[in-house]
């Protein structure tokens, strides 16, 4: 499309006129006219014409009237490549839109002349307007201030971007799927935010986290509920085994049978137990048989016995009264010989004892005389100890009195150096009052004569002149130098390291500094000699010298025999004694060994005539002994008999006899069966009372409908979980088909752009590339030397110039596909400077080689060398 | 004389429906129990007092207090005519609990056929119930309908379980033959078991259900009407309805281009129908993405004119032309999505899952762009 012409009647600025622009030519055609022309009159009248119905009385259609009112009208002449075609519309009063072809012939109207702009803008597709306008205010170039004027340019800027925007939106969107992309991708994202998580799990709260929880839930409580009706199956079948126990328990021909044979079990035992009770006497009558059998054998082995024992007792009698016999006698002579070694013994051992005691006192006698000497030797040392600590003490105690130490005495005369140092200095600062008299006469100071040798003076002092008058003599400041001060520190400097010597001076000072160290000499002389007399102490001598006497006075002074001698004779003395000893134990062994034998056959005596008198006792008369030995011997066979005759008794009834253990078994059987048939009834009464309890308790809770709507309600949930997690995936997976389609258009427009911006921008930058942005779709940056310029950091001339050159750039792109669109620029670039204007104009006439560009412009002069077709708008009343 | 009695079986009582949402399960239930009044008024209209019902009265072995109590009271009411409970395979013998519980707190105007052995109804009228001793007997119960009746007296016999399975020589055991009415000398055998109506001989007959819970079976629920004059004489068996609720699985199979709304009009029930009606709809066959969105709009449309609906569209497949996808874009970013999407749907190396999730994709592309352009 190109436009040729453009007629306003009565819009705005051009109120009750017509103001037309002819001779619009391909390339680029401009507008040059001063400010209030009504430039921008003719932009938005065209605008208006190609975007707003004649229907329409929106705002931006409002601004069209002019302030005297009337309907505003915009026409354009435009070539298609159909042909010249002029288009018209009038708004607010009697609207009107219609389509004339180039003989003036009517296209469409209304309407239809609607519809036929529609197409001409976007050419049948939801895209592009079909025209590219860019006017003051571009990106932000907005006029500064804060006045009404300068806020509705603002508005108006803003509105114009909005507009741009739009335009170039329409192809954008197209190919990326612009807002209708966002808001079906916005509807899939909810869809999916509503039921998942960004991972696609289910999200908590949301439908599908409610069926799958739903249906956990279910599960449970249907295993649960299971488990239940497992055990309500379990125990009704337990309770049919159980009836059908007790219908066989309860069965009464069974029952009768067993208490018939119970009742024939318990005769059969009471004949068994009869029979046994004979055997039992039979058996006891044997018993007694065998007994007396044994018992008369028995006594006439007794009897024999006892004969034989009483032969044997009176043998032994005898001989022990013989033995006994000859051991006295040998007692008696042993005893004898006993006697006469005691004695002999007794007199060898006084002669020793009496040579014991010689020995003893001879030996005590030496010891007592070596203590005497030991105890004068360690009295000498002792005393000389003594004194030698007495001398120590006496040291230490005049040492202890004297303070004085080397280093004191070196203190204190060095303070008195400095004392003296600073008297000298004192005096020699003093003014001296020397007087060498010649007369009686006398100078006087406080009453008393003055001394020839002088006074120093410190103060001032008066003298008296005796008949001359009074004289006053003033050292002057020499009192008050600091050096007095210093003196009295020295002083008293000096006394008190003289008290700490203990002295009034240095001399008395070095004197007691002598006496000092001469007593320690002394002291460590004493205290020497006292170690070598006394290493242990003088404490320990004087007890050794204690003991030394002790010994020296308890012992016999007087001397006694050798003791050498002494001893040699108690050694002899002593083995005569041994042997006499020896020669005693002997002969009291022997006598006791008799008397030990002699007791011993007096024991078997007696013993002997015990055994004799008791089988005498035992054995009675001797005659009836024999005589009962034959009794029994001759009354023996007929026990044998009897006893022979009871135990062929006992065997006839036990050959027949029956069994009463078996007897026992079948009663205790038989009573077993029906006890445990009364058990058994009693337990399953029992059982079945639980059982019936806890179906009844079961049952009571409807548990297979419950079950059932559970089982039901489960797998709806989980039908419905399933069907919300494919939802899920569905939804997922279009939403990763649309992102991907966008992006690969996204990657497919940006190509296009790039390509055609980069020739252009390399005429004002050089080297330098656009940077766009894949959500706006709009320059972002400008990166120059590999540097990143944010657009908002840019000037506004360079923003105002890539603003220009991206849409020129979507111009060429709608160019080349066929769809050639006017670019109309209003007062777009104000901020360029001369150079980089003049670059723009060349960036200008490279895309205006195939594409119709207008300019409408305030600026004449700077426009100047733009070229192109210089358009005249003619006015004229309406 | 002519005896007239209703029969009938499988009333589910206490029956969960628990796959169904909470609103249409408590009508379901709620249905199930109103059905004795049904039959009872079935059985006044055709002058009958016996109602015989052939077993699985109840649902479970151990149905909740509550159901046994209300259907034992709603016999009860209905204190005109016997209520002759024969146990089937839900209710077995080996219910003890469930039959101890009837039996204690039963009505007088019901019976319990706990036995095989001969019941007069009327004079010279008996029953020979076969009562299930277990949910699976493993042997043909009906053999105690042979058992003698007095000379001359209409014998009539009622079983539960399945016919003989014919696919076999010998026939399964455990299962009824079809000729037992005359086997045994039957003037009628009434079956239960089989939820839909049957006619197996001339005198035997499946009643089915009297109220309708699942999808499987096409006839009316109802229950069976019968006469017999004499011994001997052919037993006259009428259908009487008694269901509430309609349980409908129709099936569309659909092309491209079809009027979709005239054959959804054609198979749904009347309007007035719908609320006691559970229809699940089974489609199949293609749609345009249009068609599909317009047949699913429909679908939502109508859903809440029903007791419950539900539709199953996994057999419909999506036939995409290129008007499709124009009306998604007719290029652009979007187009290029639906693009790969289709292909994706269309991709035979890929897994039917992938391709189904790709055309589902495809299809609720369609709709978000619809609904984001209205």
């Amino acid at each position: 499309m190109k436009i040729r012409a453009i007629e306003l009647t009565n819009l705005r600025r051009f109120a009750g006129q017509r103001a037309r622009i002819d001779g619009i030519g391909d390339g680029i055609s401009v507008l040059s006219q001063p400010n209030e022309f009504g430039k921008s009159t003719f932009f938005d009248g065209l605008h208006a014409l190609f975007f707003h119905p004649h229907r329409s009385a929106k705002a931006p259609v409002k601004t069209l009237q002019p302030h005297a009112g009337g309907a505003p009208e915009a026409a354009v002449e435009i070539d298609l490549p159909e042909g010249h075609f002029r288009v018209e519309k009038r708004w607010l009063s009697r609207p009107a839109a219609r389509v004339l072809d180039a003989s003036g012939r009517l296209i469409a109207q209304e309407d239809e002349a609607e519809a036929w702009i529609d197409r001409l803008t976007d050419q049948g597709l939801a895209g592009p307007s079909g025209l590219l306008w860019v006017r003051q205010g571009v990106l932000g170039m907005e006029p500064e201030g804060a006045g009404a004027s300068e806020k509705s340019e603002r508005e108006r800027a803003l509105h114009a971007r909005r507009d741009l925007l739009s335009s170039v939106a329409g192809e954008i969107e197209m190919m990326t799927g612009g807002r209708r992309m966002d808001q079906v991708l916005a509807r899939v994202n909810d869809a999916l935010a509503k039921l998942a998580t960004s991972t696609l799990r289910p999200r908590s709260g949301g439908e599908w986290a409610r069926a799958v929880d739903e249906a956990a839930t279910l599960t449970e409580e249907c295993a649960y509920l299971e488990v239940k009706a497992a055990r309500l199956g379990a125990e009704l079948r337990q309770r049919a085994a159980i009836t059908r126990d007790l219908a066989q328990l309860t069965d009464a021909t069974a029952s009768a049978r067993e208490i018939e044979a119970l009742a024939e079990a318990d005769q059969a035992l009471k004949s068994a137990e009869t029979h046994a009770e004979r055997i039992a006497k039979s058996e006891a009558d044997l018993r007694l048989a065998r007994l007396n059998t044994s018992q008369g054998a028995e006594a006439i082995s007794q009897l024999q016995q006892l004969q034989t024992r009483l032969a044997s007792a009176g043998t032994g009698q005898n001989k022990a009264r013989e033995a006994l016999a000859e051991v006295e006698s040998l007692t008696e002579k042993t005893a004898a010989q006993e006697a006469e070694a005691a004695i002999r013994h007794e007199a060898t051992r006084e002669k020793v004892v009496a040579l014991a005691a010689r020995l003893d006192h001879a030996q005590r006698a030496r010891l007592a005389l070596a203590a005497r000497d030991r105890a004068a030797s360690l009295a000498t040392e002792y005393d000389r100890a003594e004194r030698q600590r007495a001398a120590g003490e006496t040291y230490r105690a005049d040492r202890s009195l004297l303070k004085i130490t080397r280093t004191l005495l070196d203190k204190a005369e060095e303070a008195q150096a400095i004392r003296d140092r600073l008297a000298l200095q004192d005096e020699a600062r003093l003014v001296l009052v020397k007087i060498s008299y010649q007369g009686d006469a006398r100078v006087l100071m406080d009453g008393r004569p003055l001394a020839p040798e002088g006074i120093r003076l410190r103060a001032a002092v008066g003298l008296d002149l005796p008949g001359i008058g009074h004289m006053t003599i003033d050292p002057g400041l020499v009192a008050a130098s600091d050096l007095a001060a210093q003196l009295t520190r020295a002083e008293e400097a000096l006394a008190k390291s003289l008290s700490a010597c203990g002295t009034s001076s240095i001399a008395a000072a070095r004197k007691a500094l002598a006496e000092a160290e001469r007593l320690d000499g002394a002291i460590r002389q004493a205290d020497n000699l006292l170690a070598e007399l006394a290493p242990e102490g003088i404490g320990a001598l004087q007890s050794r010298l204690a003991e030394a006497r002790a010994a020296a006075g308890a012992a016999e002074t007087e001397p006694a025999e050798e003791p050498a001698l002494l001893q040699d004779q108690l050694q002899a003395a002593r083995e005569v004694e041994a042997t006499a000893l020896a020669q005693r134990h002997e002969a009291e062994t022997r006598h006791a060994t008799l008397r030990e034998s002699r007791a011993a056959r007096q024991a078997s005596v007696q013993s002997a005539d015990q055994i004799l008198a008791a089988v005498q006792v035992e054995a009675g008369d001797l005659v009836d002994l024999a005589a009962r030995v034959q009794n029994l011997t001759a009354a023996q066979p007929a026990l044998v008999q009897a006893e022979t005759e009871a135990a062929a008794a006992l065997a006839r009834l036990t050959e027949n006899a029956p069994d009463l253990a078996t007897a026992q078994a079948t009663v205790s059987r038989l009573r077993s069966v029906v006890e445990g048939r009364r058990r058994d009834l009693a337990r399953l009464q029992s059982d079945l009372a639980g059982v019936n309890g806890s179906i009844g308790a079961l049952a009571d809770e409807g548990i297979e409908e419950a079950l059932g709507e559970l089982r039901g309600r489960e797998a709806t949930a989980s039908a419905r979980a399933a069907r919300y997690e494919r939802e899920v995936k569905a939804l997922a997976r279009l939403r990763t088909a649309l992102e991907d389609a966008r992006r690969t258009a996204r990657e497919a427009y940006f190509g296009p752009v790039l390509r055609e911006i980069d020739p252009l921008l390399s005429i004002l930058h050089p080297g330098a590339a656009l940077r766009i942005d894949d959500t706006s779709l709009l320059p972002i940056a400008l990166t120059r030397d590999g540097q990143d310029e944010g657009l908002d950091i840019l000037s506004g001339g360079t923003r105002e110039q890539l603003a220009i050159l991206t849409r020129l750039a979507f111009a060429r792109l709608f160019a080349g596909s066929g769809r050639p669109v006017p670019v109309i620029l209003d007062d777009a670039l104000v901020h360029s400077d001369d150079d980089r204007i003049e670059a723009m104009f060349t960036a200008l006439h490279r895309v205006a080689q195939d594409q119709q560009i207008i300019i409408l412009t305030c600026r004449q002069r700077a426009f100047a060398p733009l070229g192109g077709e210089r358009l005249i708008a003619r006015i004229e009343r309406a | 004389m002519t005896y007239r009695f209703l029969h009938s079986s499988d009333l589910h009582l206490g029956r969960a429906y628990g796959g169904f949402p909470e609103d249409i399960r408590g009508r379901l239930r709620e249905a199930r129990h109103t059905v004795i009044a049904r039959l009872a008024s079935a059985a006044r209209e055709a002058g009958a007092i016996d109602v015989l019902l052939a077993g699985d009265t109840f649902d479970a072995e151990t149905p909740s207090p509550e159901t046994l109590r209300h259907a034992l009271r709603a016999m009860a009411a209905e204190g005109d005519l016997r209520w002759m409970l024969m146990p089937g395979n839900h209710d077995s013998l080996a219910a003890s609990e469930l039959w101890r519980r009837v039996q204690a707190d039963a009505p007088e105007n019901l019976v319990v056929l706990s036995d095989p052995v001969p019941v007069e109804l009327a004079s010279d009228v008996w029953l020979l119930p076969a009562p299930c001793t277990q949910r699976r007997p493993g042997r043909d119960l009906t053999e105690a309908m042979s058992a003698p009746t007095p000379e001359g007296a209409i014998r009539i016999g009622l079983g539960h379980g399945a016919i003989m399975d014919f696919t076999s020589d010998e026939g399964s055991p455990g299962i009824i033959p079809p000729d037992r009415a005359r086997l045994s000398g039957l003037d009628y055998l009434g079956l239960g078991d089989w939820h839909g109506r049957m006619q197996i001989g001339p005198a035997t007959w499946y009643s089915g259900t009297p109220e309708s819970g699942g999808f499987k079976h096409d006839t009316a629920p109802g229950a069976l009407v019968v006469h017999i004059a004499a011994s001997g004489a052919p037993a006259q068996a009428s259908v009487a309805q008694t269901g509430q609720f309609d349980w409908l699985r129709p099936v569309m199979d659909m092309l491209p281009g079809e009027d979709i709304s005239a054959r959804l009009a054609h198979i749904l029930p009347p309007e007035t129908r719908r609320r006691d009606t559970l229809l699940r709809l089974e489609a199949a066959g293609r749609l345009t993405l249009a068609e599909r969105a317009a047949f699913e709009t429909q679908l939502a449309a109508i859903a809440p004119d029903f007791g419950w609906f539900e539709t199953d569209l996994a057999r419909v497949a999506t036939e995409v032309k290129p008007y499709d996808l124009d009306l998604i874009d007719r290029g652009g970013a979007l187009r290029r999505a639906a693009d790969a999407l289709l292909s994706e749907s269309a991709d035979p190396s890929r897994a039917q899952a992938h391709r189904d999730l790709a055309d589902l994709a495809l299809s609720r592309l369609y709709a978000l762009v619809q609904e984001v352009d209205a």
